[in-house]
Formats: C-alpha cells, structure tokens, sequence
C-alpha cells in the first residue's frame, strides 16, 4: 500500500488526501490484514524492567567457582545442566516456561543510551522517532473495542525514570503509554467528586454533539484523534477498579506481599487479564557499582518472588499462554568486581528471559565464557531480542510501517527471530 | 471516457503551466499566491471552499498572527467596521504587535531546536524584533560565536548537536534546506538518485572540524572524513553542498606536535576565560553560509524557509513531507514556490513579509468547512486547513476564554489585561504537546480536561469567570449567545441555542452546575481546539 508521494497529483481527490495526510493511513490496509486475526487471539506482554542494570551473574548465567563469580553459588534447576543463580531457588523449580538468553551483546554501556536501545530495540536517529516496544505492542495488539489502556507503564522511583522511554514516536500519540510515576493508579481517572457519575456523562455528551457539530464537513486526522481521545476517557475511567486492589481476595495478596514491586506486578497482572496488551513494570535501582552483593542479595530475592508468584498466578487462571513475561535492563554487569565490591556497567555479555506466551520452555540460548567476559556462542544484540518477542505474540518482525514514502521494518533489516526459543 | 480525459489533463498541465514565465516580481504576494492555486485548481476541475465570514477570519487570523483567541469586544468591532481596507489593517496592527514576534520565535524555535528545548527562542525573538532577514539568522546560527557581540543562544542551534556530528549534518539540511539525506549516511539514497553518500558526507564535512569548547564552537583547519562505500571502496568526502556545488579549498593546515599542544592549550585558555575561540582563516561552517545563500545554490535554502511558512499557515506544505524536497517529490505548486522563493531572496528573506502576503490572500480565508461532494485533496489548497494550536495557542484560548468577557472590555485596559491574562497561563502550555505534522491529540489530554481540579476551577461559577456572568444572565438564549461568543468567537446557532437550553433546563435544581458542564464542553470540544 506504498505510494509514492511524488505520484500524488494522479490519485483522486480522496484517496489523495488520505495519503498525503498520514503515513499510517498507508499502512493500514497490510496492518489489519496481519493484525485482524491476531488481535482475536489477545495476546499480551508483560515487561519486567530491572532498572539500572541487573546482574547476569546473581541471576541467570552464574559463575560460581571463579574469581568473577562472587560469593553467591549456583543451584540447579528443573532443567537438566541449568544452573542459576542460589539467590532464585523459586524460578529454579519453574523454568519449564521459560527461555533464558545468556548471550546478549549490546554495546551501549550509559544508562541513557543503553535504556534507549534496549525499550527502542534499535539505535535513534535524529530525523525519525522510532515507537518503543510498548507502543508497538499496543498498535498491534491493542483492541478498540476493548475499554482499557492499552499501554501502561510504572516507574515509581526516581533514579533512571528519565531513561525509560515511553514513545509512540511516528505511531502517534494514540499510542502512547500512561505513565505511572508516583501513585499505582494513572493520573485524572477518577472523576472529582463535586461531579455526579451522570452529569460526567452528559457533559461529554453535550461536548460530542458540539465536537460533531464543528467536524461536519471538515476533514483532519488531528480533529479525529481529538474526538477518539474524548472518546476513550469514560471507558479508560471504568477501567479504574483496574489499578485497586482492595477487591483483590487476601489469599492472592498475601501471595504476591507487600512490596511495591510486588503490588505493580499484581496490578499488571489484573490489567492484562482486562486485555490490555502491553504493561511494564520497572524495579529500581539495580545500578551496584559498589555492594553489588547486597544490593542483589535484596533485589534478585524480591525479583524471585514476584516473578514466580506472577508466573504461577498467570499459569493458573490460563493467561500464561497468551501472556510473554519478559526479564530485561539496558546492560548486564561487569563479571570484574570492583575495589567497592561493585560490578560495573557491562553490555559485552549479559542476560534477559522470555516465559509464557510463544516461547519454547525450558530453552537456554547462547553462553558466555568461563568467567562471562564474552559471548561464546550464539551473540545476538537488541534487534534479535526484539524480533524474538514480536514474532512470540505473533507478530511478523519484518512488517512495515511507511513514513512518508520510506518503510520502516518494525526491527533493522536483516536481522531474525531466535527460532531456538520460540515454540 | 470523461475520466480519461480529466487524468491526462492532469498529466499534462502542470508541465505546459511550468514553462511559462513566472509572474512579474512586483505582483503582490496574496495576489501571487492565489493567482497558482487558482489556475491549478482550475487544472483539475477543482471547485474551492467559500470565503470565510469576519467572526472566523478575525479569530484564524488573530491566532496565526498573536497566537491568542479575540475577546468578544474585538470580534464586535471587527464585524462593526465598515471600512473596506479593515482586513489588511487588521493584520498591520497584529504584526506590530510584540506578541507577533514572540509567537514567531517560538514557533521557529520548536521547528529548530531538539525536542522540548527552547534555548534558540530568545535569540530568535531579538533578530526578528531587529528585522534581520531569515539568511542572517542561518549565518548566525550556524557560524555566529565567533562574534562577541552575538548572544551564545544563537549558537544553541549547533551547540545542542555539536557531540553528535551526524544528528547535526542532518538537522541542518533538514531544517534549513528541507532534505533529509540520514539514507545517506551508510547507502546511496534507494529513492533519490540525487543523493549519495558523497552528499552526506559532503554536507558532514561543513562541520567536521567543529568542536564544543566551553560555552561556544570552535573550529580547527584541519580534519577530513573518510567513509567506506557498500562495495567497500573508502573514499575522501569533499566539501560539497546538496546541490553538488563543491568548495575548493586550501590544504588542510598541518600541525606539528608542538604547534598541536600550543593550539590545545589556547582552547583550553579560551574555554577558561570563557571566550569564543576564533575562526580559522578558512572556516568550513562559513563556506556552507556562503554556497547555501550562492544564486546558483540558493534553492534549498529559500524554497524551504517559504515551504514551512506556507505549512505553518495553511497547515499543509507545498512539499509534503517538509523534509522531502526532493524532485523524486514535486511540489504541488512548483511555480508558486519558485515565485515565493524569488520574492523572498530578493526582499532580504524577510519572513514577516512573507507570513503578510499569505495572510492576505484568498486562499487563507476559505472555509475549512467544504460542503461539496467530494472534499478536494489537501494539496489543492481549495479549503482551510483545520490546525491543532500549538500549547501556547490553547493555554492562551483557554486564558481568554475562561475569564469573565466583561474584564475585557474597558478599552484602555484590555490590551494591559489580556497580555497579563496570557502570560499567567504560560503554565498551561506544559501540559500539551507541540503539534507535529501528524499530530494526533493524547488520551492523557482528555483525561485532564475531564477530571483536573485545577481545570474545574478555570469553569467553576464565580465573578471573575465566565461562568459567573453567565449564571447572572436571565435567559437561556442570552446564555448561550454570550457563552458561545466568548469561546468559539461567533454567534450562536438555533441548534445550539436549543441543545444546550435543554441541557440547562434538565438541571433547573442545580442550574450554577450545569452553567459550569456547559463552559466546560464548550472548551474542550473540537472548535476552541482547532484553528479553523
């Protein structure tokens, strides 16, 4: 559904204006023929984002035994010759869902730029804002008819929220996350309450009327999406028993506890039960240049339980074959331990894990050295990550959007899925 | 048959109408403006929207012009006048205005700088209050610090890019010359033969001895670039402008290691004192200025600062995308842009004079609304364009909108009142996006204006708000005449007179609420959104 815009002048009036007002609208024809039948399926991601970097080695690619490794020995697993690390004695016992890759290789090693490529699943450029992974996953995986947020992101803490990035970018803002930062429910969902339910009601009525009113006869995609946003805000305000969990049974509660970590994971999991098809949830500060080994100590233990219990919870009302969970930072940690007993930025050799949704459980791809300094085999970077997570909730990485006339595959080009992992 | 016909008419036209002579240069703009939409229009059979009435042209004009609605009063007095010029006074007294200037600033400002900076809009709104010309602020921009008189803002443009040599290259000619050559950078571009990577790299070699020291840019002479090919094959880049044009220039100065540790230790010194450095006798950043604004080369560089007037008026460029001008991507208009273009180099790029002609034209005062059967594409230009309003614009609507229209109408005091009124509001504009070309409005918005405590109290019934006057008026028509006059500038239609009374009748038990619904649909429907 190309054209090329310097082809404009012999296209009818109609069509014309269609496609010199929005790139999007050339794509869609290609974007609902792929999406229709996926969307029925109501596939959802979930984003577990260790803020600040986790470390591969207190977590998924242990090496106990060696100087690098740190105090902390290795456990094995349900899976034969698996081992992680002592500080995940819950996942041990359930990666029979789960893929992990230990061979990631990604090169930016700032927060800032590390954070950027690893939610953009590719390097900016300065003409083009690319949408991040939220934004696509709710583009492509979103469903109108379904009144919840499609996109939600919870960033608590302050350290590296600037690095989070939460764009639609040339998707526009239909898709742009509501970003959670200082309460667990999103901000302007609640009526006020000098408002009756009714009169909130009526006067968004009365404002449709004017809106349709002033619209007949005009034509402009941004007067559409002024409308549709109006549109959504009453179905997104009913949505609000979404982000309370006070009629959340005890029982699951006390499962989950009473972390803050543990509370938004708990959230999430209501909200994609809801449908919505994109949710992360961001645990700060995993940044240990020093007292690496307390930090994971607190962090991987807290990470170990929420995990599982969400795993287990999703498993058991049947959401986790629909559902991805997905482990990720912007880098790893330096195998070398530091004079403060830290481990440093590294972005050369680390981990992230795939359970759930489209993945081959029980699958561990690439390794690192005996000391974690490098990849061994299989090196991927950002891209292949990304191409593996589309293509697990069904969507094809190689689709693409037109911007103006120019294609953008939803990943860089040439680059693939990991087939090893997805089932 | 017919349709055969029509589309080798199509086909044909534009080519015969090229080859004619552009019009004289002393044809006014707004005359040569709707001189080319008209005769293309005619090409294609192409019926235009009607001519808009004095409520909506004083509010469009107003709020391109000063970037604020007109308060009931204005509107009064423009539709009263009966003097036939009253239009084009109108738009002198707005240009004269500081507000023209301050709104131009930050619209070029939100064009130029990276994403939620405004560090050039200082610099932008003193050149523009000083009458320089849209070429000197590209001189100054680009090359300015050497000069210690130029304020540093004006170097913002460079600085904010200048660790990021490529972003630099390729906001530069996107932004000054409308060509986004970053398929350059590692490929000869797919869909444009014109542009290789020996332009990319040329246009990268322009700033490739620039440097950030300290608070300013200097600039080394020496520093070349090498870049690998597809097959390959490395080659030297060489100073060479979009058009082709290349620069010859002097051999690169070598530097013993000695002279290397002098030079460094006078940056240093400079950074320190916190001195621009001075520009090498050859400066390649000086060379650009001078090739971009060259006769033969100056096509870019003017076609692209009249394409994104022409955008920022009519809400559609003659070249769409504005980084697209490319001839794999014709203007709709190639002579009416040829003609801007040669209006504007020789009038000293003078934008203010180019946003005037615009302003004035028919084109600029027809409907938006188009009743027709078939709506015309965009790029015929045969109905107005409905544009979001920038942050700024909107926090201003809402400002002026909110408060109770009586505040406006002393005379003497209305000018003081309504810059006062729309500078406390500034605020605002944070909380809205800046509208790109395909902005789209965010859910986030909605829900603000639906539950915000803050914006309740701007619609909440009280003697300074407009729902306070509105509660103390005795009818319902009189009500909704004045609450439709004060946010959307115009009367009052039957229909709406009809909708809203019954609204307000269905709550005779709490009337001060409903006055209060009603402002607030009316303020957040699409008409006080939109620049129509």
């Amino acid at each position: 559904m190309s054209v090329n815009p310097g082809r404009r002048r012999f296209l009818g009036g109609a069509a014309a204006a269609g496609v010199a007002a929005s790139s999007m609208n050339m794509d869609i024809l290609k974007a609902e023929s792929l999406s229709n039948e996926l969307k029925k399926n109501g596939k959802r991601v979930l984003l577990l984002w260790l803020a600040g970097g986790a470390s591969q080695l207190e977590t998924w690619d242990p090496k106990p035994g060696r100087l690098t490794g740190g105090p902390y020995q290795a456990i094995q697993t349900s899976l034969p010759g698996v081992q992680i690390s002592e500080l995940m004695p819950k996942m041990a016992t359930r990666l029979h869902n789960t893929a992990l890759i230990r061979s990631l290789n990604t090169q930016i090693g700032d927060h800032g730029g590390g954070a950027r490529l690893m939610h953009l699943g590719r390097r900016d450029e300065p003409n083009l804002k690319y949408p991040d992974m939220g934004s696509v996953l709710a583009r492509e995986l979103g469903r109108p008819d379904l009144q919840v947020p499609d996109y939600v992101s919870f960033y608590t803490a302050t350290e590296g929220r600037g690095n989070a990035v939460g764009q639609p970018g040339f998707l526009g803002a239909r898709y742009a996350p509501m970003f959670l930062t200082t309460d667990n429910k999103p901000a302007h969902l609640s009526r006020l309450e000098d408002i009756t339910d009714l009169d909130h009601k009526e006067r968004a009525d009365l404002r449709q009327l004017l809106s349709n009113r002033f619209a007949k006869g005009r034509v402009s995609e941004s007067l559409g999406s002024h409308n549709v946003a109006y549109g959504r805000v009453r179905g997104l305000m009913s949505s609000e028993k979404l982000f309370d969990l006070s009629d959340e049974p005890q029982k699951i509660k006390d499962r989950y506890g009473n972390s803050l970590f543990a509370q938004q994971a708990m959230v999430a999991r209501r909200l994609v039960e809801a449908g919505t098809p994109f949710v992360k949830v961001a645990r700060a500060w995993w940044d240990s240049h020093g007292q690496n080994f307390e930090t994971h100590l607190e962090l991987v233990t807290e990470l170990d339980h929420v995990m599982s219990t969400l795993l287990d919870d999703l498993e058991e009302r049947g959401l986790l074959e629909d559902t991805l969970v997905i482990t990720l930072a912007e880098f790893g940690r330096t195998p070398t331990i530091n004079a403060s007993l830290g481990r440093d930025h590294f972005a050369r050799a680390w981990s992230a894990s795939l359970t759930g949704c489209g993945i081959k459980g029980g699958t561990v791809f690439g390794a690192t050295d005996e000391d974690g300094q490098h990849v061994k085999d299989n090196e991927i970077g950002a891209a292949e990550l990304f191409a593996t997570i589309y293509k697990a909730v069904g969507i094809d990485p190689h689709h693409e959007y037109f911007v103006g006339s120019r294609p953008i595959p939803l990943v860089d080009p040439g680059t693939h899925a990991i087939d090893e992992v997805l089932a | 048959m017919k349709k055969l016909s029509l589309l080798i008419a199509v086909l044909m036209i534009p080519s015969l109408i090229h080859a004619q002579e552009l019009l004289p240069p002393d044809t006014s703009l707004q005359d040569a403006v709707d001189h080319y939409i008209d005769a293309e229009q005619a090409t294609g059979n192409i019926k235009s929207a009607e001519q808009v009435d004095d409520y909506v042209l004083i509010r469009r004009t107003m709020l391109d012009l000063v970037g604020r609605i007109p308060t009931i009063a204005e509107v009064q007095a423009y539709v009263a006048d009966e003097d036939p010029e009253k239009r084009v006074k109108l738009v002198d007294r707005l240009m004269a205005q500081p507000e023209f200037t301050e709104q131009l600033a930050y619209d070029l400002n939100n064009i130029l700088a990276p994403a939620g900076k405004a560090d050039l809009e200082a610099y932008l709104a003193d050149a523009l209050a000083a009458n320089k010309g849209w070429d000197t602020m590209f001189a100054d921009m680009i090359y300015g610090n050497y000069d210690e008189e130029m304020p540093k803002q004006a170097m913002q443009f460079v600085n904010l890019r200048i660790n990021d040599i490529d972003n630099l290259t390729n906001a530069t000619s996107a932004l000054f010359f409308g060509v986004n050559i970053s398929c350059a950078k590692c490929h000869d571009h797919p869909l444009v033969s014109e542009w290789t990577q020996a332009h990319f790299y040329g246009m990268k070699s322009f700033f490739n001895r620039s440097f950030s020291n300290g608070d300013f840019v200097a600039e080394r002479a020496y520093g070349e670039i090498k870049y690998a090919t597809t097959s390959g094959e490395q080659l030297d880049a060489r100073l060479m402008f979009l058009t082709g044009s290349v620069i010859e220039e002097p051999e690169p100065v070598v530097l013993d290691d000695e002279a290397k540790k002098k030079e460094k230790a006078d940056f240093e010194q400079l950074k320190k004192d916190k001195k621009p450095a001075p520009a090498p006798e050859f400066s390649r950043r000086a060379q650009l200025i001078e090739i971009a604004l060259r006769e033969n080369d100056r096509e870019y560089f003017s076609k692209n600062i009249v394409n994104r007037m022409w955008h920022r008026i009519f809400g559609f460029g003659l070249v769409m995308p504005l980084d697209q001008m490319h001839p794999e991507n014709p203007p709709s208009h190639p002579d009416l842009i040829d003609w801007l273009a040669r209006d504007t180099y020789t009038n000293g790029y003078n934008i203010p004079r180019l946003i005037r002609g615009m302003v004035l034209s028919n084109t600029y005062s027809q409907s938006s609304r188009y009743d027709g059967e078939k709506r015309p594409a965009k790029f015929w230009f045969a109905s107005a364009s409905v544009k979001p309003l920038s942050p700024r614009q909107y926090a201003a609507a809402l400002a002026i909108a909110a408060r109770n229209p009586s505040h406006w109408e002393d005379e003497n005091e209305a000018e003081s009142r309504i810059r006062n009124e729309v500078n406390a509001h500034r605020g605002w504009a944070n909380k809205f996006a800046v509208p790109n070309e395909e902005f789209q409005v965010s859910v986030d918005e909605a829900l603000l204006f639906s539950n915000d405590n803050a914006f309740k109290d701007k619609i909440r019934v009280a003697n300074d708000r407009l729902a306070g006057e509105l509660a103390k008026l005795e009818t319902n028509e009189a009500l909704v005449q004045r609450a439709i006059q004060a946010v959307y500038s115009r009367l009052a239609s039957a229909e709406e007179i009809e909708a809203i009374s019954a609204y307000l009748e269905a709550r005779s038990d709490r009337r001060e609420d409903a006055i209060s619904q009603i402002v607030w649909a009316l303020m957040t429907s699409s008409e006080l959104r939109f620049n129509h």
